[in-house]
C-alpha cells in the first residue's frame, strides 16, 4: 500500500475555477502596457453596453468595462466573454462547399465560392423564376448591413423574399407601434425609467435577458418606484417585485384589458390627455368593458384582486412606465397585447414625460436598428413601406432603379420556409441567422431547408443551420468591422474595428457587393466599407420616419450614440418621443387600438394539458452559436432543462420528457416553486435533439407573423435517460475546442435558471 | 470597515453570474475566477447571492492566522491577500477556516486562491472587476456616502455573528428592511442551517475511507 | 476586541523569545565545531574564504531563529510536530518505505505542483533551484574546508579531490571531468542567470506578478541571484581572458553580495526554501494519520482527512478563534446558511 502523494480531497466547489473558455491561466495575457483599448458596444443584447476591447499588435485579448452611459461599466457574463469569439478556434476559416448535402462541405477558394452562389441564383431565377431565391438577414448586423440585405434583394437578387430574424424578435411591438404611434421605437429612453413612480415589466425576465437594464429597475426602486413584473415565472426580478402576475401564458391581453377596465371603472383615466391626443378611445372603452378582473382573474389564473391592484398601483402613480418584451410579443395576439399595454399607457396619460412613457426592450443588438431599413418583407429603408407608391418611387430614385424592378411585398421568415417545402422558394441566401434553432416546430423547418436547391449561408462559426447548407461563407464578427447598431432605446452607437479578419474571412458587406457584382447590379454596390454604406443609408432614411440624416459617423465618434429621428446634422436627436404630445401619424394623434383576447393558438385537450414556454437564460445568446463555444458560458450553464413545478412529483434532475403535438425531447427537471404548476419552461438556445423549438408551434400573429414561441400545449412525462448535447457543428475534420465544452456532458440541470452555482460540481 | 470598501447587496442579486465571469478577466487573476456565486434557495426561487472575501478585520484575517506558512499577507490598508505562492504549501487550513468559505485551493498546483479586492485594480483607485461590472450594484465598490447619494437610507453592517462571536469585517453588507443596523448579522455557521430541498448534486461522497484513501497506512 | 488580539501576540512573542536566540546559537555552535571537525581542525581551511564561511554561520543562526519564530506560531508549531512526526514515522517508512524519498523528489527537486501553476515558471525555477543546489553544493564545503583540492605537484594538472581530507577522486584538470569540477559554479552561474532573468523579465511585464509587489521581498532576491552569478562568471572570465585583470575588485563584489544574500535569506522570499519541506510533512500527516474523511455537518460532502480537522480545530482553538466549529462545515453549506439567514430578513422591495 502506498500513500497517495497527491490525493484530492478537498470540500466542495473549492478546487474548481471558472476559467476563461480553456485558456490556462499561464497562457493568460496580462502584460502591462503594451495595449490598445478600442471601444465600442457588445455584439449581444439590445442594451447595447459600451466595452473596450484589448488589442496587443492586432489581436483582440480581452475587454476592459468602459463608462458608457448606457451601461456605465456593467456588463453581464455574455458581454463579458463575447472578446473570446474573436480569435476562437472554431473559427470558420475558408469558404465550404459541397455540391449535394451527402457530400462534406470541402474548403474552396473564395472566386469558386461566389462564382458557384452567382451561376446557382442565375440558374435556379432562370428556371423558376426571380421569386424562386429568397435570402433572409438577421438582426445582429450592423445597420449598414442590413440595409445592403434589402438592398441586395431587391436591386441584385430582384427577389420579393427577404425578411429577418427579427420576425421572430419584435415584429410584434414594430406593429403596435406603427398602428398606434405611427413610429416603431421605444418612446423613453433607459434613464427615464429612473425617474418613474411605477414601472410595470410584461413579459420580460431583465434580470437574465437584459441583466445591465437591471441597474434602471433597482435605480427606479431606490428612489422610491414600485415595481410590477408580469411572468409566468418568478424571475429574478420578479422575486422582489411589488407586485408578481404570475399570469398563465398567453392570456396577457385578458390582464391588460381587464387592468384598463378597472382604470376605467375607478375613474382613474387622464380623460383630459384621451380627449387630446387620441383616437378611438371609445371603441377600446367597449372593447375592455367585458373583461372584469373576475373574467380575467378565471382566464389567467390570478386573483381579481391582484387586477385591481395593479390598476391602481399603475394609474395613481404620478409618472408611471410600462416595458414589455417577448414574453407578451411571442404570441398569435402578439400585436394585441402590446398594443393593450400602450392602451393603458395611453389611458393613464403615461407619455411623452420623463418618468413617463413605454418601451419595447428588443431582444438582439441591432434589434432596433435592423428592422428600420428593409430587409423586412415589407419595408424599405427609412421604415418604408415596400407597397406604398410614393414611397416605392423615391426609394427607387435613390437606388437608380425603375420603380417597376423594385420587387413587391414578400412573406415572413416562417411562411418562407412552408413556401421552401413547396418548391415555391428552391434557393436561399441566409445572413446571420440559424433556423435550425431559432425556428418553431424544427422538423418543418428541416423538411423546408432539405428541399432547396441551393442554400448559402454566411456565419463566423458554423451554425447548424451553415452545417446544412451548400456554400458556407466565412465573414466577420463584429469586432472586425466598422458600423453602428441602435439599441432598445433607438440610440444610434458606434461599433469600432478592433482588429483585422483572418486571412480569408470576408466581411458582409464585400460577399454582398461581390455577389451583386457577379450579378450585373455591380454599380449599385460599389462600397469599399460601411461607412460609405451608412452614407447612403443617412440619404435613403432622410425625411422619413426614421430619419438618420442628421447621424454621421463623426458625431457618434464625439457622442455617446444619437437617438433618431435626428433630421440634421446640427440636432441633438430625439431622446425621447412624443414631448409634443404628437405621434407620427399625419393626424398627430394616437390611435388607440381596440383589443381582445383569444385563446393561444395550439388548443388544450386531456393529451396537452399543459402550457410550455420557452425563452432565454443569461449565459446564452438566442441560438447558442456564438455563446454554446465559449467556455465560461458552457460552464455556467452547459446543458438545457426543463422547468417544472414540484406538484407534478418529478424530483431535482429527473428525466422528463415534454410532448407537444409536433415533438418531443427530453430534460433534465429543473423542479422549483418559481413556475405556475400548469407550465413548464425550457431554454430555447440548444439545436436537436434537445431543441426547445422541436416543440413550438409554427402559428403566427396574422399582422406581424411572429411565431408562438411562448405558448403551446404540452404533456410531460417521466423518461428514463436525458438526452445529451450535442457540440457544436463544426466543418469536417475539425473537433470544436474541447477546452471550451467540457461541461457540456453535464447532465443535471443547472442549480437556478441563471446557471449553474459555483460550486455545483 | 475600510474606506472605499465593497459592499454586497444581497437582495439585488439577479444571480446572473457577471462577477464569476469579471473575475477572472481581473489581470491579477489571470483567467481564475475566484467568486462564488451561490443559489439559495433551490426548488423555492432563484434568489442568489456573491460572495468575496470580507477581508475580516476583528479577528484579523482567520485565513492568515491560522495559515502554517506565513502566506497570507494582510496589507495595512486592510487588503488580505490571497497566498504568496512562494510560501504556500496548499494545505487548506484557510478554505476550512474561513468563517465565510471564501478561499479556494488547486491541489496540484498546492497553491491557495482567493479574492483578493482586483489588487491590482483597487491599488490604483479602480474598483474590482466584479463591483465594475455588477449589473444589479449586488456588488458596490466605493465610499459609504459614496453608496448613499445612489441609494438613499440605505444601512450597512459590517458585523456578524459567528456562532456568537462577533467578526468584523473590511467589507459591509447591507442591512436589510427594518432590521436594527447595529445587530451582528447572522454569519450563518450554526448548527442547522436549513438544507436546500433538493438533493445533493451528483458526486456525492459517502464519507468512508475507502473511496478516497484506501487502507490508511 | 483589538486589543485583545495585541494582548495575544505579545504572549506568544514572551513565551518563546529566547527560544529561537537560544535556538540559533546553538545551531551556529553547531556549525562552528564542524567545520573544525571537518577541516581537521581548520588544516584545510582556506582563509581566503573565510568571510564566506563567517556567513553561513551567521545564516545558521538566521535559520535556526527564523525557524524556530516559525514554528511558534500554532498552525505551523503543529504541522512541525504532525509533520515531522509522520515523516520520520517508523510505522510509515515500514509500510511505504518509498513514499517519503518519492515525495521528497517530486515536492522538492522536480517541483511537480509548480508545473500546475505554470510550465513557464516551472521551468525557470528549476534552472535557479538545481543552479542553487549546485553551487551550494560546491561551495558550503569548500568554505568551511570540508572540501579541499590537492594536486602532488603544487599546480596539477593531476588534482586529488577530498572530502574531510579523505581523498574522494584523482583526475586530470585538463580533463572533461576536470572542467566541470573547475566549472561547476561557473555552469550553475548560467543556470541561475537564465532562470532569474525569466523572474526578472516577468515582475516587471507580467500584471499578476506586479500585483502588491514588494522591492525588498519580490525583486531582491532576484537581483541578488544574477549580482553573485554574474560577478561569478566575471571572475572565470578575468582569470582566464584576462590573466587576472581586476579579479581583486570582482572577488570583493562577489563576495560581498554572497555575504549579505546569506545574511537575508532567513528573512526575505527565500526563507520559503526552509518552508517547503512542510507541503511534504503536510501531505504525509494529512494522509496517513487516520484514514477516515469528515463529512461537512450539513451537507455531508467531505471536507477533509478527520485527522487534518481535527488539526485544524485545535488550530484555531490554540489561537482563541472561538468559532473553531466552522470547520466542520463546508464552505459552500457557510454561505448557504449565511445567505439563508440574510434572505428570511429582506422584503419584498429589498
Amino acid at each position: 500500500m502506498t500513500i497517495p502523494l497527491d490525493p484530492d480531497i478537498s470540500p466542495p466547489g473549492t478546487t474548481r475555477f471558472r476559467d476563461a473558455g480553456g485558456i490556462p491561466a499561464d497562457r493568460w495575457r496580462a502584460i502591462r502596457g503594451e495595449e490598445t483599448l478600442v471601444p465600442t458596444h457588445c455584439c449581444f443584447c439590445g442594451v447595447q453596453c459600451g466595452m473596450y476591447l484589448r488589442v496587443h499588435e492586432g489581436k483582440v485579448f480581452g475587454l476592459e468595462p468602459r463608462d458608457h452611459d448606457i451601461n456605465r461599466m456593467r456588463l453581464c457574463p455574455k458581454g463579458l466573454n463575447a472578446y473570446q469569439q474573436v480569435n476562437h478556434p472554431d473559427r470558420l476559416t475558408a469558404p465550404l462547399l459541397r455540391r449535394t448535402r451527402t457530400d462534406d462541405l470541402r474548403p474552396v477558394s473564395w472566386e469558386q465560392a461566389l462564382d458557384v452562389a452567382a451561376e446557382q441564383i442565375r440558374r435556379i431565377q432562370a428556371d423558376h423564376g426571380r421569386d424562386a431565391f429568397g435570402m433572409l438577414g438577421g438582426a445582429s448586423l450592423f445597420t449598414e448591413k442590413t440595409y445592403l440585405v434589402g438592398k441586395f434583394a431587391r436591386v441584385a437578387l430582384r427577389t420579393r423574399h427577404v425578411d429577418y430574424n427579427g420576425r421572430l424578435c419584435m415584429v410584434s411591438a414594430a406593429g403596435a407601434n406603427k398602428l398606434s404611434f405611427g413610429i416603431d421605437r421605444a418612446a423613453n429612453p433607459f434613464a427615464d425609467i429612473l425617474l418613474t413612480d411605477c414601472l410595470l415589466i410584461a413579459g420580460s425576465n431583465v434580470g437574465e435577458c437584459f441583466p445591465v437594464m437591471t441597474q434602471y429597475l433597482w435605480g427606479a426602486r431606490d428612489r422610491g418606484a414600485s415595481l410590477i413584473v408580469v411572468d409566468p415565472r418568478e424571475t429574478s426580478i420578479a422575486r422582489t417585485a411589488d407586485v408578481h402576475v404570475a399570469l398563465r401564458p398567453g392570456t396577457d391581453a385578458a390582464f391588460f384589458d381587464a387592468v384598463l377596465h378597472v382604470v376605467i371603472a375607478e375613474g382613474l383615466v387622464d380623460q383630459e390627455y384621451v380627449d387630446a391626443h387620441t383616437t378611438g378611445w371609445d371603441e377600446v372603452k367597449a372593447a375592455v368593458a367585458e373583461f372584469t378582473p373576475d373574467r380575467a382573474a378565471e382566464i389567467c389564473g390570478i386573483p381579481a384582486a391582484q387586477v385591481v391592484q395593479v390598476a391602481r398601483m399603475f394609474a395613481t402613480a404620478p409618472r408611471a412606465m410600462a416595458w414589455h418584451a417577448r414574453g407578451i410579443e411571442h404570441h398569435t395576439q402578439g400585436v394585441e397585447n402590446c398594443l393593450s399595454v400602450i392602451n393603458l399607457c395611453v389611458a393613464t396619460g403615461n407619455l411623452g414625460r420623463p418618468g413617463a412613457g413605454y418601451g419595447t426592450i428588443t431582444g438582439q443588438g441591432n434589434g432596433q436598428g435592423g428592422r428600420e431599413h428593409g430587409q423586412k418583407s415589407d419595408m424599405l429603408p427609412g421604415g418604408r413601406s415596400i407597397s406604398d407608391p410614393v414611397h416605392r418611387r423615391q426609394v427607387a430614385e435613390i437606388w437608380g432603379i425603375d420603380e417597376a424592378d423594385l420587387p413587391l411585398a414578400g412573406t415572413s421568415m416562417m411562411e418562407m420556409v412552408h413556401q421552401m417545402r413547396r418548391g415555391e422558394i428552391r434557393g436561399l441566401l441566409g445572413v446571420c441567422n440559424n433556423p435550425f434553432v431559432s425556428l418553431p416546430n424544427y422538423h418543418v423547418v428541416k423538411e423546408g431547408y432539405d428541399a432547396l436547391e441551393f442554400h448559402a449561408q454566411c456565419d463566423f462559426f458554423l451554425s447548424e443551420t451553415a452545417a446544412n447548407a451548400h456554400l458556407v461563407l466565412p465573414v466577420t464578427v463584429w469586432a472586425e468591422d466598422d458600423g453602428v447598431m441602435a439599441n432598445a432605446e433607438a440610440r444610434v452607437v458606434r461599433h469600432r474595428k478592433a482588429q483585422e479578419p483572418p486571412p480569408s474571412v470576408r466581411t458582409d458587406t464585400w460577399v454582398l457587393c461581390e455577389l451583386a457584382r457577379r450579378l450585373g447590379a455591380g454599380d449599385k454596390f460599389a462600397f469599399t466599407g460601411s461607412e460609405q454604406v451608412f452614407e447612403e443609408l443617412r440619404i435613403a432614411s432622410r425625411g422619413t420616419v426614421n430619419d438618420y440624416y442628421g447621424i454621421t459617423y463623426a458625431r457618434l465618434d464625439e457622442t455617446g450614440g444619437i437617438a433618431w429621428p435626428c433630421p440634421d446634422v446640427t440636432h441633438p436627436g430625439t431622446p425621447r418621443l412624443f414631448e409634443d404630445g404628437r405621434t407620427a401619424h399625419a393626424d398627430g394623434k394616437i390611435h388607440m387600438q381596440a383589443v381582445g383576447w383569444h385563446p393561444p393558438a395550439d388548443p388544450y385537450d386531456d393529451q396537452f394539458p399543459m402550457s410550455l414556454t420557452t425563452g432565454r437564460t443569461v449565459a446564452h445568446f438566442l441560438s447558442g452559436n456564438q455563446t454554446r463555444r465559449l467556455g465560461g458560458l458552457v460552464e455556467q450553464t452547459p446543458r438545457p432543462w426543463i422547468e417544472v413545478h414540484p406538484s407534478h412529483g418529478f424530483a431535482n434532475g429527473d428525466p422528463v420528457t415534454v410532448h407537444t403535438r409536433r415533438g418531443s425531447a427530453t430534460f433534465p427537471a429543473l423542479v422549483t416553486e418559481a413556475i405556475r404548476p400548469d407550465t413548464v419552461f425550457v431554454p430555447y438556445h440548444w439545436p436537436f435533439p434537445v431543441a426547445a423549438n422541436e416543440m413550438t408551434i409554427d402559428a403566427l400573429d396574422p399582422r406581424s407573423k411572429i411565431p408562438e414561441y411562448k405558448v403551446c400545449a404540452c404533456r410531460i412525462e417521466a423518461a428514463a435517460e436525458i438526452t445529451p448535447v450535442p457540440p457544436p457543428p463544426m466543418p469536417p475534420g475539425r473537433e470544436s475546442y474541447a477546452e471550451a465544452q467540457r461541461a457540456r456532458a453535464e447532465r443535471l440541470p443547472p442549480t437556478s435558471s441563471q446557471g449553474r452555482g459555483t460550486s455545483q460540481p | 470597515m475600510m474606506g472605499r470598501t465593497i459592499v454586497i447587496d444581497p437582495g439585488r442579486c439577479i444571480g446572473c453570474q457577471a462577477c464569476v465571469s469579471a473575475c477572472r478577466e481581473c489581470d491579477s487573476h489571470r483567467g481564475r475566477s475566484m467568486i462564488h456565486l451561490d443559489y439559495l434557495d433551490q426548488g423555492n426561487s432563484v434568489a442568489s447571492s456573491p460572495t468575496v472575501c470580507m477581508h475580516c478585520e476583528d479577528p484579523l484575517a482567520p485565513c492568515a492566522q491560522v495559515c502554517p506558512a506565513e502566506a497570507i499577507l494582510v496589507t495595512p490598508d486592510g487588503v488580505v491577500h490571497d497566498a504568496d505562492k512562494s510560501r504556500c504549501i496548499g494545505c487548506g487550513n484557510c478554505v476550512n477556516a474561513c468563517p465565510m468559505g471564501v478561499p479556494k485551493i488547486d491541489l496540484a498546483a498546492k497553491l491557495q486562491f482567493k479574492c483578493n479586492l482586483c489588487y491590482d485594480r483597487t491599488s490604483y483607485g479602480l474598483a474590482p472587476m466584479c463591483a465594475t461590472v455588477c449589473p444589479t450594484g449586488s456588488i458596490f465598490y466605493g465610499t459609504l456616502d459614496e453608496l448613499r447619494s445612489e441609494r438613499p437610507g440605505v444601512e450597512v453592517a459590517s458585523t456578524f455573528d459567528i456562532d456568537g462571536t462577533i467578526l468584523s469585517t473590511g467589507v459591509a453588507v447591507v442591512v436589510p428592511g427594518d432590521r436594527p443596523r447595529d445587530l451582528p448579522l447572522p454569519g450563518g455557521a450554526g448548527e442547522h442551517p436549513r438544507v436546500t430541498g433538493s438533493p445533493q448534486p451528483a458526486g456525492h461522497l459517502e464519507p468512508n475511507a475507502d473511496n478516497v484513501l484506501g487502507e490508511p497506512l | 476586541m483589538l486589543l485583545k488580539r495585541h494582548e495575544q501576540h505579545f504572549s506568544f512573542h514572551s513565551i518563546g523569545r529566547m527560544r529561537p536566540v537560544v535556538a540559533g546559537i546553538v545551531t551556529a555552535l553547531v556549525l562552528c565545531a564542524a567545520i573544525y571537525l571537518g577541516s581537521r581542525g581548520l588544516h584545510n581551511f582556506d582563509s581566503a574564504l573565510a568571510p564566506y564561511a563567517i556567513a553561513s554561520v551567521f545564516l545558521a543562526f538566521g535559520i535556526a531563529y527564523r525557524y524556530t519564530v516559525w514554528i511558534s506560531s500554532p498552525g505551523a508549531r503543529r504541522l512541525f510536530k504532525k509533520g515531522w512526526g509522520a515523516a520520520l514515522s517508523w510505522q510509515n517508512m515500514r509500510r511505504a518505505p518509498t513514499a517519503l524519498p518519492r515525495m521528497i523528489a517530486t515536492y522538492l527537486g522536480f517541483q511537480k505542483f509548480l508545473g500546475a501553476r505554470s510550465r513557464s515558471r516551472w521551468a525557470a525555477h528549476q534552472l535557479i533551484f538545481w543552479g542553487c543546489v549546485l553551487a551550494a553544493l560546491i561551495t558550503f564545503p569548500l568554505s568551511w574546508g570540508w572540501f579541499t583540492f590537492t594536486s602532488p605537484t603544487g599546480s596539477g594538472p593531476q588534482y586529488s579531490m577530498n572530502l574531510w581530507g579523505f581523498s574522494l577522486a584523482k583526475f586530470d584538470a585538463l580533463s572533461v571531468v576536470g572542467w566541470i569540477a573547475f566549472h561547476g559554479l561557473d555552469l550553475a552561474a548560467v543556470l541561475v542567470i537564465a532562470g532569474a532573468t525569466y523572474f526578472l523579465v516577468r515582475r516587471m511585464r507580467d500584471r499578476e506578478a506586479g500585483t502588491g509587489q514588494r522591492f525588498g521581498y519580490d525583486l531582491v532576491p532576484l537581483l541578488a541571484l544574477i549580482i553573485i552569478s554574474v560577478t561569478g562568471l566575471l571572475l572565470t572570465f578575468s582569470s582566464v581572458f584576462l590573466h587576472g585583470g581586476g579579479y581583486q575588485f570582482l572577488a570583493v563584489l562577489h563576495m560581498a553580495a554572497v555575504v549579505l544574500t546569506l545574511l537575508y535569506l532567513p528573512f526575505g522570499k527565500f526563507f520559503h526554501i526552509a518552508q517547503r519541506p512542510a507541503a511534504v510533512g503536510m501531505q504525509l500527516f494529512k494522509y496517513t494519520e487516520h484514514g477516515s474523511v469528515q463529512p461537512c455537518r450539513v451537507c455531508g460532502e467531505p471536507i477533509d482527512t478527520t485527522a487534518y480537522v481535527e488539526n485544524l480545530r485545535g488550530t484555531m482553538q490554540d489561537l482563541k478563534l472561538g468559532f473553531d466549529q466552522v470547520v466542520l462545515t463546508c464552505p459552500r453549506c457557510k454561505r448557504l446558511a449565511r445567505g439563508q439567514a440574510y434572505r428570511t430578513e429582506v422584503k419584498r422591495g429589498f
